[in-house]
């Protein structure tokens, strides 16, 4: 076919300023300012558009809107590339780069296309036959054929591909509330906008497309539009195009995604490209259309063969004339308003009517004009024309008896198909208001809830224009709150349709397509049917129909209804899959908004932040908090930093920022009471001014959290939590005291921002505590003791120490009100260098608690209980606490689980990663004995050491040889289990 | 998406909530038998259409809520204040 642009008095003429130019595949070509990329390829003559996902045959333009499945490009360059764009819905602009798809090497000739060949091995169900071997690929079983086709397959398959360069552009996410939203802006969606807006309410219309007007832009003239349009704006109704509805949510809230135009994000880089807008509405009203369906008959997928609507669309709206010679194969009436006009414009008709009468009506309209009319008739087969890949002759069946027959040959170079229409019901199917199956109207239509989400227009099954508009007036016309009766008659036709969704002979060979994007046939469904796929969900998922980019807007009823056919049942019967959003496909981009990089969550830094940079520390992500790891002298590695951090402490002191830790304010005179319950361990008689290392247990007697907890005064506690757990353990308080123990009168502050924490560890440290307290006999070791606390003044500035250490050093932990930690910091490092002196980061700390066997969360990791870490002691049997009734289940308590160990190596050279399993010797199958969940190099120890868990622990390993296996690095050796308190066991280094 | 009214700061968004459990649970005495602990902690009823629920303002006033939630429609009926003592103040100070 060859289309011709035609001049239109309502519409922009072919003059100068309204040519552009693009490119496709490289080639420069021009275009009318407003057509769509479909449009400008059409207008150039360019029909095959793409390649299709699986026999790679040629594809070209079926529709001329958002059920486009043949014309997927690629647009853009670079970072700018943008795959599987439909061609039919995106704005031409000028200089747009435009690439086929999926078609190596070029459009023309494609080497995939040997797959139409071996068709047979690729109907539905091939993959997973083929991997499991089962007929006919039951030659491939036990082989690895499947891995020597995969790479094949995988290129070979598939749409566009997607830019791997990082997404240049911003995008943005806002909220919207609104009395009334309308999607759509046909008739119908114009119409509901006026009457709300003129009851006084605040309304939003959405238009996916980049113009407004719906269905009226497929009309020969657009007065009627422009003077609703007009209305509009008095109105102050806020319209935005290039809106898509994508899907409809609890609580009346609807996910809507605008796309800018081209040229406009691109002039300034700030303008987001896309913006991501959650709307909620009082009312929604959904005046989505309807989309014109096919039929399957054999090579239904040549280029050359389009919807009925979308020739009318490029007719009116594109002034194209596709062909001077077309044919219209249809079952219902709508197809001959856009053949008199295709008429009128200089074609010549053949009608092929599926039903074997029409109403006089229609007669009486075509009458006199170029229109050949043939009732009772269809196409069985299209086949390519001489020299060309698109449709160049059809082979025509007739209605005698009670079935198809073949009929004879037809030349035409442009077939037209209107088998029905399908009302867009997508976004009422997501909230899951029924869908019935309509039979006179042969198609699926919801209602909503006829209160605050309503369907109007052909989106509920209306085909008439006068019938779409007295559908949206009347949803204003009641002004009760009783649920709407819409009185408005479905369908309109003259003379009913009469449903046809397949025409196939059974001497007449070929591929019929249901679902053209993703090359499911019509002998797909019965493959399904045939194989006890007949369950809509599986026949689905066995076939993939409907599960390309487009979701089946075509192919679905007919998949079902030759599901139905072959089950002998009405399509009601087959059911129907409820659609998930979105309607159309939307961008990550858009989704994540701002929210990418360092925005997706964010950073949170100690007060000792700065001062940790100002000293060469190096920041790992712990959780959202940034630590400092190491602090690296001149060209240190890692591995080296820790080791002199871990040394020089334990030989001098070291400092260490610890300000992640949960801080939690506990107060109120049922504090202690609360505080008793909540740990394991007695804290009734813990005195004012000491703390205490305390277990909590969740619910089912698992072990929840670990910390101390000091009592500052009668009624008042500062509890430490680990730095993972700080806010579940915030919210667990907040959960059992207003929910489980609303009697208790206590009162939980989170203050972990409030206060930095810095520990002094190794023997120096209360040296240096001597030299940075205001009044250091406050802080000797009578005074404070080991597990002390004090409030003092440092600098003037109240502060608390404990005696506290996790470096099993004698030690402190200083907490400084954080707007003061960078000073004080500054203050005490300044102090220390009298001392040999480091800072030491997250592993040095790391390393020090592995050798004193002490826990964070890579042993306390939710599967452990308190026996397991040998901390039984600390589970007080006087007293009641949360979880010490389902601590005691049975296998809870078994004498074999997994117990924490030391390990060491055998050969004290030999290094291993956390992950390692640990087995007896001799045993390598079946459940490993134990594993190991923290390693380190230890300064002190002289090797490489870790913590772990054994089944039995260390008594029931005690004599037997013990491997650890790498499997993944390959690394295998014998090692020794240990207590895990590796280093200074009695604990004599504490004291000082 | 829902919104939930937190009966301190009206409205907000699902997102600054976080669900909780099953409300209708009463968690038994902490030294009650372990038959009693193994119902609340692992027997769900896991209902089908209208049940209550807790639920925390987590980004919000941090209170427990009792929402009564249709787990199919999502539809809520009540918000109510977790801890007794409170909901009773706020319904004298309205
Ligand atoms: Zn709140």
């Amino acid at each position: 076919m060859n289309p011709l642009r035609k001049k239109n008095q309502f519409r922009a003429d072919n003059v100068e300023e309204n040519v552009i130019f693009f490119f496709w595949n490289n080639k420069k070509y021009f275009a009318n300012k407003g057509d769509s990329i479909a449009a400008g390829l059409l207008a150039n003559n360019q029909h095959v558009i793409g390649r299709s996902f699986k026999y790679h045959r040629p594809r070209g333009i079926m529709s001329a809107g958002v059920e486009e499945a043949g014309a997927l490009v690629t647009i853009g360059n670079g970072a700018y590339t943008e795959a599987n764009v439909r061609a039919t819905t995106t704005e031409l602009t000028q200089g747009l780069s435009v690439y086929s798809q999926n078609a190596w090497p070029s459009v023309k000739f494609d080497i995939g296309s040997i797959l139409n060949v071996l068709g047979r091995f690729f109907a539905a169900g091939f993959y997973y036959k083929m991997f499991m071997g089962i007929p006919p690929f039951e030659w491939g079983r036990g082989t690895k054929i499947w891995m020597f086709f995969e790479h094949f397959i995988r290129k070979a398959a598939g749409l566009g591909q997607s830019s791997r360069l990082p997404d240049p552009d911003c995008y943005e996410h806002m909220h919207t509330h609104t009395d009334v939203l309308v999607i759509g802006t046909g008739p119908a969606g114009l119409q509901a906008a006026i009457s709300a807006a003129k009851e006084g309410k605040d309304v939003l219309i959405v238009e996916q497309d980049y113009a407004i007007g719906g269905s009226y832009l497929s009309q020969p003239d657009t007065v009627e539009l422009e003077t609703q349009i007009e209305v509009l704006k008095q109105l102050q109704v806020t319209i935005l195009t290039r809106t898509t509805a994508f899907g409809l949510y609890d609580d009346k809230t609807v996910g809507l995604v605008q796309v800018m135009p081209a040229k406009e994000y691109k002039t300034s880089s700030k303008k987001p490209r896309q913006q991501f807008n959650i709307c909620r509405a009082e009312k929604i009203i959904l005046a989505t259309g309807a989309i014109e369906r096919s039929y399957a008959f054999i090579n239904n997928d040549l280029p050359g063969i389009m919807s009925v609507s979308s020739a009318r669309t490029y007719l009116n709206r594109y002034n194209l004339l596709l062909s001077k010679n077309i044919v219209i194969s249809t079952n219902n009436d709508s197809a001959y308003e856009t053949a008199i006009e295709l008429e009128n414009a200089g074609a010549t008709i053949t009608i092929l009517d599926a039903r074997e009468q029409i109403g006089n009506k229609l007669l009486q309209q075509i009458a006199g004009l170029r229109i050949n009319l043939y009732l009772g008739s269809g196409v069985v087969k299209a086949e390519k024309g001489l020299n060309t890949s698109s449709i160049g002759k059809i082979k025509l069946v007739e209605f005698a008896n009670n079935k198809w027959r073949y009929a004879g040959n037809l030349y035409c170079d442009c077939l037209l198909i209107s088998a029905g229409w399908s009302p867009v019901i997508h976004l009422a199917s997501h909230q899951g208001y029924p869908i019935n199956w309509n039979e006179e109207n042969a198609c699926f239509l919801s209602s909503g809830d006829n209160k605050s989400i309503f369907l109007i227009g052909s989106a509920r099954g209306i085909w008439t224009k006068a019938g779409c508009i007295q559908s949206a007036k009347e949803i204003f016309q009641y002004n009760s709150r009783k649920k709407h009766k819409p009185s408005t008659v479905i369908g309109g036709w003259e003379t009913p349709l009469a449903p046809i969704y397949e025409i196939c002979l059974h001497n007449i060979k070929g591929k019929a397509f249901v679902d053209p994007q993703h090359d499911v046939t019509s002998s797909d469904i019965r493959l399904a049917y045939q194989e006890g796929f007949i369950s809509v969900e599986h026949m689905k998922r066995y076939t993939t129909l409907g599960m390309a980019t487009d979701q089946g807007k075509m192919g679905n009823i007919i998949g079902l209804a030759l599901m139905a056919e072959a089950l002998n049942c009405s399509i009601s019967e087959v059911g129907v899959t409820r659609f998930r959003p979105p309607y159309t496909s939307i961008s990550l981009g858009a989704l994540a908004g701002r929210n990418r990089q360092s925005h997706f969550k964010p950073i949170r830094r100690t007060p000792f932040n700065n001062f940790s940079i100002q000293n060469r520390g190096v920041m790992i992500n712990a959780g959202l908090w940034h630590r400092p790891w190491y602090y690296p002298m001149e060209s240190e590695s890692l591995e080296a930093a820790y080791i002199r951090e871990a040394t020089v402490t334990r030989r001098s002191l070291g400092i260490c920022d610890v300000s992640s830790l949960g801080k939690i304010i506990i107060q109120g005179p049922d504090s202690t009471e609360f505080i008793n319950r909540v740990y394991t361990n007695p804290f009734a008689k813990l005195p004012v001014g000491k703390a205490r290392y305390g277990i909590m247990l969740r619910d089912d007697g698992l072990v929840f959290d670990d910390g101390t907890t000091w009592r500052l005064s009668e009624n008042c506690y500062l509890m430490t939590t680990t730095t993972d757990n700080a806010s579940s353990v915030m919210a667990r308080l907040e959960e059992l005291l207003q929910v489980r123990w609303p009697d208790l009168s206590v009162q939980v502050t989170s203050v972990t921002d409030q206060w930095g924490g810095c520990a002094l560890a190794g023997p120096n440290s209360r040296n240096l505590l001597t030299k940075i307290i205001d009044d250091p006999s406050e802080i000797s070791n009578e005074s404070l003791p080991f597990m002390g606390i004090k409030q003092v003044l440092m600098q003037n500035v109240p502060c608390y120490v404990a005696r506290i250490s996790f470096s099993g050093e004698l030690g402190y932990e200083i907490y400084i009100p954080s707007d003061y930690a960078q000073s004080m910091m500054e203050f005490i490092w300044e102090n220390g260098q009298k001392f040999e002196c480091c800072l030491y980061g997250l592993e040095a700390l790391g390393t020090m608690r592995i050798e004193k066997g002490h826990l964070t969360n890579a042993e306390i990791d939710g599967r452990v209980t308190i026996q397991d870490i040998g901390l039984s002691k600390m589970a007080s049997s006087n007293k009641d606490y949360i979880g010490k009734v389902l601590k005691n289940r049975e296998k809870l308590t078994d004498s074999d689980r997994p117990q924490l160990v030391g390990i060491f190596p055998k050969d004290k050279n030999k290094t291993f990663k956390a992950g390692a399993l640990l087995n007896e010797a001799g045993y390598s199958n079946g459940h490993p004995l134990g594993w190991v969940t923290s390693v380190t190099f230890s300064p002190a120890l002289g090797h490489w050491i870790a913590l772990g868990f054994i089944t039995g622990g260390l008594a029931y390993v005690k004599d037997k040889n013990i491997v650890l296996s790498d499997e993944l690095r390959s690394n295998f050796l014998d090692v020794e289990i240990v207590s895990p308190q590796m280093y200074d066991p009695e604990g004599l280094r504490l004291h000082g | 998406m829902i919104q939930i009214e937190c009966p301190f700061c009206g409205k907000r968004d699902q997102s600054e909530f976080s669900y909780g459990r099953e409300g209708q649970i009463t968690f038994p005495a902490l030294n009650a038998d372990e038959n009693s602990w193994y119902d609340a902690v692992f027997l769900r009823k896991n209902t089908y259409g209208r049940q209550i629920e807790t639920w925390q303002h987590t980004h919000g006033c941090r209170s427990w809520l009792l929402v009564e939630r249709d787990t199919v429609t999502h539809k809520i009926f009540s918000v109510k204040l977790a801890h007794t003592d409170w909901q009773k103040q706020i319904k004298k100070t309205t």
